[in-house]
Order: C-alpha cells, then sequence, then structure tokens
C-alpha cells in the first residue's frame, strides 16, 4: 500500500500525466477492495450526469475567443481614460484589467499575455522602475478568480457540492479586498511618483466608450445575470459564448474564421484535461471514502490540532506548499475531497473553505519552481526566471497578507451569503 | 504545464496531419452543437418559460464527448495535466529512461481503463440502457473505450521521438 503510493509519486514528480496517476490509484484501490472495475469508467461517465459542467467548456472557448481578440487593448484604454487621470493611476488600471480579464479568461496564464504586455511598456515610460512593473504585471495576472464567472471556484462548487453562486458572492469581497491590498501598495511603493499619467478627458473616455461599446455589456450581462440570480451559470456561460463570438467575429471581426479550427482545439485540449482528471477523481475519490481515509486523516490531525485557528493556519502552509508544485485544477481534484471533511470538523464552512482554496492558489500562480505566471512572464518580458520571483516578491507577501484576512474573518466571504441550503 | 499551442515536434506527416484534422473537426462539430443547444435552451426558457426536456440531456452527453475528444488531442499535443518537478534537473541520458517509463506507465493505465470501459459500454449494452427517450445508451457511451484507446495509441506512438530527440526533455515546459 504504502510501496505503490510512493512509486505512483515518484511517477508523478517525474512528469507522468496526473490523469493516469489517479487513474492507478482508483485501479488499485478497487481491485484490492473487490470492487468490479468498471465502477472507474462508471464514475467517469459521471461527467455526463453533471448539467453544470456544460459551464466549464462554453466559457473556456469564450475567453480563449477573447483573449484572441484586441478585447484586451480596448480594456487597457478605457480603464486609462477612466481612472489613469488618479495618481498611480497607471498601477490600478493593471490591477483593476487584469482582474475582469482573468475573471473571464479563466486564468491560464493569457492576462500576463494580452494585458501585461500592453502594460508592461506602458509602466515603464510612466516612471515605474522595471523591477516593480515586473512584480505587479506577474502578480496581478493571478488576480481576478474570485470572481464569477472563474473555473477553479466552478470546480470547487462541483467538487464540494456547495451552489456555486454562493460561491461567486463569497467571492466578491475578498476579492475585491487583494485588489484594493495590491493598488495600495502601488500607491505607497510609488508615492515620490505621482504623476499622473494624463489629465482627465471626457474625449478620451467618450472615444474609448465608443471603440469599446460593444464588449462593455458582457460583464454586465453576466456578471449581473449570475449575481441577481437571473441566469444558472451554464446559461450564462451560454449567452457570454455566443455573444463573444458574434462580437469578435462578425462585428470586430479582429478574429478570422480561419483561426477556429486552433482556438476550438486549445480550448478544448484544456477542458479535456480538467474534465478527464475530474472524471477520474470522482473515481478515486469515491474509493478514499469506501476506505475511510477522510475518517483516519481527521483522527490523524485532530490529535496534534485542537483549535479551529491553528488548523487554518496550517491548512495555509499546507496549500501554499500544494501550490508550490501542482497547478490549480490538480489540485481541487486531488486536495479538495480530502481537505472538506477535516475542515468540517473544525467547523469551517464550506464556502468560506472554496474562497482560502482559490485565494491562496492564486499566490500559488506566483510560487517557484512551478508557479505558471513567472514562466509566462520570463518568457514573455525576456527576463530571467529567479529576476522574476525577486521582482514578484513584495506582492506575493502583499497578497499574501490578503488571503490570511480572508482566511481568518470568515465574515468578509460570508457577509452577502444566505445560509439557506445550496 | 505546457502552452496548449504547442509546435509540433516532428514534421507532421500525412497521419499526422489526418489525425489532427480529425479531431479538430469532431471538437468542432461537438462544441458547434454544444453552443447552439444551450443558446437555444435560454431563449426558449426565456420566451416560453421552459426548454426542450431532452437537450439538457443531450447537452451532458455533448460534454462527456468534448472531454474525451480533448482528452485524446491533449494527448497528441502531450499537454496532459502533470507535476513534472524532478525530471528538470535529471540529466539528458536520465531525462530520456524516465521520459520512456512515465509515457508506457499512461499508455498501460490507459489500455487498463479502455478495457474496463469497453465492459461497461457491453454491460449496458446487454442491459438495453437507453439515453434520450429511445437510443442506446451505449452508443453514447462508447466514446469511453475509444477515446482510451486512442490516448495509449498515441503515448506509445510517442516513444519514439524521446530517441530522436537530444537534449531537451519531451513534455516539459517550453518556458
Amino acid at each position: 500500500m504504502i510501496l505503490t503510493s510512493l512509486v505512483l509519486v515518484l511517477l508523478a514528480v517525474l512528469g507522468a500525466p496526473l490523469f493516469a496517476i489517479i487513474g492507478a490509484g482508483a485501479l488499485l484501490g478497487f481491485s484490492r477492495a473487490d470492487v468490479d472495475l468498471t465502477a472507474v469508467p462508471i464514475e467517469i461517465y459521471g461527467i455526463a450526469e453533471t448539467p453544470i459542467l456544460l459551464a466549464i467548456p462554453l466559457f473556456t472557448f469564450a475567453g480563449y475567443v477573447l483573449s484572441e481578440s484586441r478585447a484586451a487593448a480596448r480594456l487597457v484604454r478605457l480603464s486609462a481614460a477612466l481612472i489613469g487621470w488618479l495618481p498611480g493611476g497607471l498601477a490600478m488600471v493593471a490591477v483593476a484589467t487584469c482582474s475582469l480579464f482573468t475573471a473571464f479568461t479563466g486564468g491560464s496564464g493569457v492576462t500576463i499575455i494580452a494585458i501585461g504586455a500592453l502594460l508592461y511598456p506602458a509602466l515603464i515610460q510612466a516612471g515605474y522602475s522595471e523591477r516593480f512593473t515586473l512584480g505587479l504585471v506577474t502578480s496581478s495576472g493571478s488576480l481576478g478568480l474570485l470572481f464569477a464567472p472563474s473555473l477553479p471556484l466552478i470546480i470547487y462548487g462541483i467538487i464540494a457540492e456547495v451552489s456555486i453562486d454562493s460561491l461567486f458572492v463569497a467571492g466578491i469581497v475578498p476579492g475585491i479586498l487583494m485588489m484594493i491590498a495590491l493598488a495600495g501598495f502601488c500607491l505607497w511603493r510609488n508615492r515620490e511618483n505621482r504623476r499622473p499619467l494624463a489629465d482627465f478627458s471626457w474625449r478620451e473616455v467618450r472615444s474609448a466608450v465608443r471603440e469599446s461599446i460593444w464588449e462593455l455589456p458582457l460583464p454586465v450581462v453576466v456578471l449581473g445575470g449570475i449575481y441577481s440570480g437571473y441566469f444558472a451559470v451554464s446559461e450564462a456561460a451560454a449567452v457570454t459564448v455566443v455573444y463573444v463570438l458574434v462580437v469578435e467575429l462578425l462585428i470586430y471581426r479582429e478574429v478570422p474564421w480561419s483561426r477556429l479550427p486552433v482556438i476550438v482545439r486549445n480550448s478544448m485540449v484544456l477542458v479535456g484535461g480538467i474534465l478527464l482528471i475530474l472524471g477520474i477523481s470522482l473515481a478515486s475519490t469515491n474509493y478514499m471514502i469506501d476506505a475511510q481515509v477522510p475518517q483516519q486523516l481527521i483522527e490523524l490531525v485532530t490529535r496534534y490540532i485542537s483549535s479551529q485557528t491553528s488548523f487554518l493556519l496550517l491548512l495555509i502552509c499546507f496549500l501554499l506548499l500544494i501550490g508550490c508544485i501542482l497547478h490549480i485544477f490538480s489540485a481541487l481534484v486531488l486536495v479538495v475531497p480530502l481537505m472538506l471533511p477535516v475542515a468540517a470538523q473544525y467547523g469551517v464552512d464550506p464556502v468560506h473553505l472554496g474562497i482560502i482554496f482559490v485565494a491562496t492558489m492564486e499566490l500559488g500562480y506566483l510560487l517557484p519552481p512551478i508557479g505558471l505566471n513567472l514562466y509566462i512572464a520570463s518568457y514573455r518580458f525576456k527576463r530571467p526566471v529567479l529576476d522574476v520571483c525577486l521582482a514578484t516578491l513584495p506582492f506575493i507577501l502583499i497578497l499574501f497578507g490578503a488571503v490570511l484576512l480572508i482566511t481568518f474573518v470568515p465574515s468578509l466571504s460570508l457577509m452577502f451569503v444566505s445560509q439557506s441550503t445550496p | 504545464m505546457s502552452e496548449p499551442d504547442n509546435p509540433e515536434r516532428d514534421a507532421p506527416g500525412r497521419a499526422e496531419r489526418f489525425g489532427r484534422w480529425v479531431e479538430n473537426l469532431l471538437l468542432g462539430v461537438v462544441l458547434a452543437l454544444m453552443i447552439g443547444l444551450a443558446a437555444s435552451q435560454v431563449v426558449l426558457r426565456g420566451v416560453l418559460g421552459g426548454g426542450v426536456a431532452w437537450a439538457d440531456e443531450a447537452l451532458r452527453l455533448l460534454v462527456l464527448w468534448a472531454a474525451m475528444l480533448g482528452a485524446v488531442a491533449a494527448s497528441r499535443d502531450n499537454v496532459h495535466l502533470r507535476i513534472d518537478l524532478l525530471s528538470r534537473f535529471l540529466p539528458a541520458g536520465w531525462r530520456r529512461l524516465t521520459a520512456v517509463l512515465v509515457d508506457l506507465f499512461a499508455a498501460g493505465i490507459s489500455g487498463v481503463l479502455a478495457w474496463h470501459s469497453w465492459r461497461f459500454v457491453a454491460e449496458s449494452r446487454e442491459f438495453g440502457d437507453l439515453v434520450l427517450g429511445n437510443w442506446p445508451a451505449w452508443a453514447f457511451q462508447a466514446i469511453l473505450p475509444v477515446a482510451f484507446i486512442l490516448i495509449a495509441y498515441r503515448y506509445l506512438a510517442g516513444l519514439p521521438r524521446h530517441f530522436r530527440q537530444r537534449g531537451t526533455a519531451p513534455g516539459s515546459d517550453p518556458a
């Protein structure tokens, strides 16, 4: 048992695809428990019995189409026109646009490529130091995963069986808190350089609005629809995808039709990767529950940890460690099923737990050795990974402070969530 | 996690191009059906106050197909989610060895999953399970064994490139 687990872990760190690792675990577990192994495909077939999953391919595809268009440039121009006149305005533009763009494109690193690439030269031109700019652009690229329609929150909701609408509502204040923390830090660090970007000009605002007039209704319809409860999440996804296709392909015509097969393939490859490990992990989770792994884990943890506070501290350390080595989607399917029952033992609300999880994993994007954003920024801005790490460090500390607040003040997450059953 | 937009490693042969084309075509058809159906459900619900009953079930089956086809395509592009902590620190020779080992493992597990998926489909056929009112469920479930066979084949077919390629670790980050 222990030996096979060690072999699986070794294969995983040597680069075996996770679906094979989790699949092997499930197959071995079920065969040891004398369960017919068709149990595994039956669990994978569960993908076809979970209605909410429809949102994942639709939002992913819409996000890929958006990131191929010039939507990012329009978004930056508009927010620069609206808030660029404030002191330190451009840094705030960076934080705001990155969050919105990441929420819609799902945080697969495209934010740095699409928005960071626009802001990087602009920030340096506006007098921000190169190191500061590098850190800001890299760390902003992971903000926004707490806002609808973020994929990690949707997947957490599916695994934890909590209402996704509640998760979206719970993410609002913590998400804004992380944005404010980062923007505040930018203002403080650049208190000498308070030269505003440009004077406020109604003409520029008008022209920026006119340029992005077709995209402006999208966040209003989607976010308004989801947060107000008018749309179910998968309905919002369907509306988003049709809207994005019409606007980018027919009105702006920035995404050529010939490019569509590549966009379809790239987005569905990501979806296939995520849903496959999700499906297989349904099987492995079932096996672990049969084998009472969560109970054993609870016994082990409660033997050493008595208070909720120390449990939460341990949890954050553990999640940061996981964030260093696992991508957020893999971490969701592997860690959440085990973490939930233990956290429930300490009276942690599952919705709050989801927010803690995603907020901490946002930091994971920035942590070596596998932090995705570090590599993308290093690649995109042609700087060594180590430079990017060092430049990002102060931002990580600030965001870590925000994560601590979010963790230890549950009401930040739960104040607007109705406590009725999902 | 590597970039999805992976350039083909080898000069794409005819079979490679054809396989890719078929995958793209199927993915496109499934996604288009999914978008069309999901959008019309929203419109119907808005106008008539209710969608078509079979459409929700059809959408869920389409999600399964998109997931499995996407997984097959992900194996061709070699972009399945992985941890891959150690291999980048290994010397090139070792890296080649572990890459072969890891791919054989992935192929083996996919093969076992294909076999048990096949048994699952056969049982479902025996019991005469139905979906979408009147259609045999096994026809829709058949994507499971087919996809896993293709994934297993993909990992086996990818083995020779570990020996051709010198220096770079296959499957590791391009960054």
